[in-house]
């Protein structure tokens, strides 16, 4: 029989087909099941079961991401069929992602809302669609003097931010 | 809460209502990219459009348990008829920002409180979706209301065009509201629960903030009759011309696995 860890230990080498980071590090892994496989007698085997929580709502990486769960653990000896479920309860959220995750975001140029926090308060912006919220640190030079430049970006879940310091863009998680 | 047996076809058309709003309006945001404005609405636009699908999409799988059709047929294997979005989404922007700007505002508030409602719903699972799908519009309001704010508090021209935008679309929200075939039930039995107060009075509150504060207004006449019934299977021109262009491919041979 596999054990919880040495399964996570596999996801966690599997990235997130959007993300520099692995599944279990974006927090989409809620639930791992391991039922013993008995019907033809093989002990050694087990069946698994996965609840991996959507960032988003049809998250186009989401038939990706349950390939290459299969994929990684049915090529074990020890595990015979495996079952992705995507729940939206409880719902994901930006504080999900591991510390390690946060890390090595930000060493992509992207950031994380910190743990616990509001969703932005919008400004009415007058002339522009700039939108200024509580300060967002930049990635590279760690200046708060930045701001919103688009609540959309290369992603559902990443927006664009500037950084009026080093003058550099940056991506920020979504709270959603 | 299992749905009840009776209640079934009504969710049918209430759900199919919310997904095809959301595929027509996707598609609509789709002529944008690479033709927006700036480089921050063509991203924009294109997001919008991959949520707006992406949520469709979501919503037809939910349904096709229920309605005993694969997600792909329900999307794209129906004619005309059998489609329940608003006409507001229907028309051709013709590349007008204030007019896609404008649809997208009162559509986004709409959404909004539409699955806000649903997220009251004694079905857990449609309840659980929704909330997810209505946390994800805050930020499509954020940004239709920070665009309306701009065009109304700029120049002459994208005032009046603004302006004029919401002259043309602001009689034809009223197609958002027209009910389903079995709304009054699926609200009773509180699969579709209804709001502190009536969807369209919230709805207008909400708009009309905005509106003021961008120094617009609308007009809220109701429409001519002959534009009404989406709900009910009765389209414009332009959806059907719409329909045959995203179907064109499904059409060659439906059912073929990608």
């Amino acid at each position: 029989m596999p054990s919880r860890n040495s399964i996570l230990a596999d996801l966690e080498t599997i990235d997130d087909p959007e993300m520099p980071i692995s599944i279990v590090d974006l927090g989409l892994i809620e639930r791992v099941e391991i039922l013993p496989h008995s019907s033809n007698g093989e002990a050694d085997r087990a069946d698994v079961e996965i609840d991996i929580l959507p960032t988003f709502v049809g998250c186009p990486a989401l038939d990706m991401i349950r390939d290459l769960v299969r994929k990684k653990l049915t090529a074990r000896d020890d595990v015979n069929e495996v079952k992705v479920n995507f729940l939206f309860d409880p719902p994901w959220s930006v504080d999900r992602i591991t510390e390690s995750g946060r890390e090595r975001l930000k060493e992509h140029g992207v950031t994380v809302p910190d743990h616990g926090s509001r969703l932005p308060v919008h400004d009415a912006p007058k002339l522009t669609t700039q939108v200024h919220t509580s300060a967002v640190p930049c990635p590279f030079c760690e200046s708060r003097s930045t701001y919103l430049d688009s609540p959309f970006g290369p992603t559902r879940c990443r927006m664009i931010y500037y950084c009026e310091a080093c003058r550099n863009s940056f991506e920020h998680m979504k709270r959603i | 809460m299992p749905i009840a047996e009776h209640l079934k076809p009504s969710l049918i058309e209430l759900l199919l209502a919310a997904a095809d709003d959301k595929l027509m309006l996707g598609h609509r945001n789709s002529d944008w990219t690479g033709l927006g404005p700036i480089l921050e609405e063509d991203i924009a636009f294109s997001s919008l459009a991959q949520d707006e699908i992406a949520h469709a999409q979501t919503l037809y799988e939910f349904l096709s348990p229920i309605a005993a059709k694969d997600e792909n047929e329900l999307a794209f294997g129906r004619t005309a008829e059998e489609y329940r979005c608003a006409t507001i989404v229907e028309p051709h922007d013709e590349f007008d920002w204030a007019a896609a700007i404008t649809r997208q505002f009162f559509c986004d508030h709409f959404d909004r409180l539409r699955f806000r409602r649903l997220a009251q719903s004694n079905h857990k699972p449609l309840a659980d979706l929704a909330k997810r799908i209505g946390a994800e519009e805050q930020v499509h309001v954020d940004h239709a209301d920070s665009w309306m704010r701009r065009l109304g508090r700029g120049t002459t021209e994208a005032k009046e065009r603004a302006q004029k935008a919401l002259d043309q679309l602001a009689p034809l929200t009223a197609t958002l509201f027209e009910p389903v075939d079995g709304e009054p039930a699926l609200e009773k039995d509180g699969i579709y629960p209804a709001l502190e107060q009536p969807m369209i009075e919230l709805w207008r509150r909400e708009v009309d903030a905005v509106l003021k504060d961008a120094g617009l207004s609308a007009a809220f006449t109701d429409v001519d009759p002959t534009k009404k019934g989406g709900r009910r299977g009765i389209h414009s021109k332009a959806f059907s011309e719409l329909l045959d262009e995203m179907c064109e491919v499904y059409r060659i041979e439906p059912g073929a696995k990608w």
